[in-house]
């Protein structure tokens, strides 16, 4: 069987040159006891593939040593983007999304929950011409393990109310990991204004709102013990940003960019590149 | 995870496949256990079919590390896939195991 081993070590030693095929952006917040097997497994996986790409851990705010051990690590295409304070999971993904350069972008939870291995699947719905691609655990094909009672019945009812009682058709909108073409990333993340755990309703919201092209994707995902979402605060939060995305929509706040790259403290690390061109 | 035990040379050879996380690491203690309640002090694990391994996963092999240690004997690593081999020598775990290659 070969090795990745010799395509790991020069990723880990050598900084990509641009264009920049593929980022993968984690959101992390206090993952100190999480993130290094979550980026040992991207980094062997990711640099298996033949392709240019870059990791960024978008820091939230972390209090315990998250950013010392990933600064230790002196990955020469990691980049750790750190928060001035704990802004929320969708600011965190933002933050990474818009500093990341590759062509394509996919986001991925800090606790390997879906395995890094199914980035060829939502990639192969990129590449057939989708700007989107989700994981999805609700789509046929799925397979969850370990997931909790109480996080099943909510996530069955939120789909049902987001589904048919907010006009977006998917199954899963909640699943952390998601692939968008770089166009489609700026699009939608520049006019990103939740910052909390529904912001993947909001980005749903606002493909379908653009009219881009969205391929649910089903999932092996299995849930991973020390997660710190609390299902029933997120679940309350979830019915009041539904109402909150519509009101910005009638507001026609998504007609104008929100953001941009610039709104990013600043980049730490042993980023040999920087980050891309602000506008 | 599956987990199978053979016999290499004179000491057990637990053969592990799947995901090695926080689920999975009763049973994998409740089979070291087994074996090391025995005269057994030393103990093979063989890792080239996990594809991932988490914090508490590793806790666990230091612990049974220890554990052989303390009766002097000792834990092996074999066959570590290569995200397994990239995962401990991120945390630097690469240097506490014995690992063998073959």
């Amino acid at each position: 069987m070969t090795s990745d081993l010799p395509a790991y070590r020069d990723w880990a030693e050598r900084p990509v040159a641009e264009p920049v095929d593929y980022s993968v952006v984690i959101p992390a917040y206090n993952e100190a006891i999480r993130i290094l097997p979550t980026v040992g497994a991207i980094a062997v996986h990711m640099s298996s593939l033949g392709k240019s790409w870059e990791l960024i851990v978008a820091d939230d705010g972390s209090t315990d040593d998250t950013i010392e051990l990933l600064e230790g690590l002196e990955l020469v295409n990691l980049h750790v983007l750190r928060a001035k304070a704990n802004g929320g999971k969708g600011s965190a993904v933002r933050r990474g999304v818009l500093a990341a350069r590759g062509g394509v972008i996919l986001f991925a939870d800090a606790d390997q929950s879906t395995p890094i291995e199914q980035f060829g699947d939502l990639l192969a719905q990129i590449e057939a011409g989708n700007d989107v691609a989700i994981g999805s655990r609700a789509a046929e094909g799925a397979t969850v393990a370990n997931k909790s009672i109480v996080r099943k019945v909510l996530s069955t009812g939120l789909n049902l109310m987001v589904r048919f009682g907010f006009g977006v058709p998917f199954a899963d909108t909640q699943c952390g990991f998601k692939m968008f073409t770089s166009n489609a990333a700026d699009l939608l993340f520049r006019r990103q204004l939740i910052d909390e755990f529904s912001f993947d309703l909001e980005i749903l919201y606002l493909a379908k709102k653009f009219d881009l092209k969205v391929a649910e994707v089903p999932v092996e995902w299995i849930d991973a013990p020390g997660s710190t979402v609390d299902p029933t605060k997120v679940a309350i939060e979830f019915v009041r940003d539904m109402a909150q995305i519509k009101w910005f929509d009638i507001r026609g706040r998504y007609s104008n960019v929100n953001h941009s790259p610039a709104d990013d403290e600043h980049v730490i690390g042993s980023a040999d590149s920087p980050p891309k061109a602000q506008p | 995870m599956d987990i199978m035990i053979t016999t290499e040379g004179d000491h057990p050879l637990v053969t592990l496949a799947g995901r090695f996380d926080a689920f999975e690491t009763e049973a994998f203690r409740a089979a070291l256990d087994d074996l090391l309640d025995g005269d057994t002090s030393t103990v093979s694990v063989d890792l080239h079919d996990v594809q991932f391994i988490d914090s508490s996963a590793l806790a666990e092999l230091v612990r049974a590390m220890k554990h052989c240690r303390e009766a002097e004997g000792e834990l092996f690593l074999h066959r570590l896939s290569d995200p397994v081999r990239v995962i401990l020598e991120l945390t630097r775990l690469d240097a506490a195991f014995e690992i063998r290659e073959a």
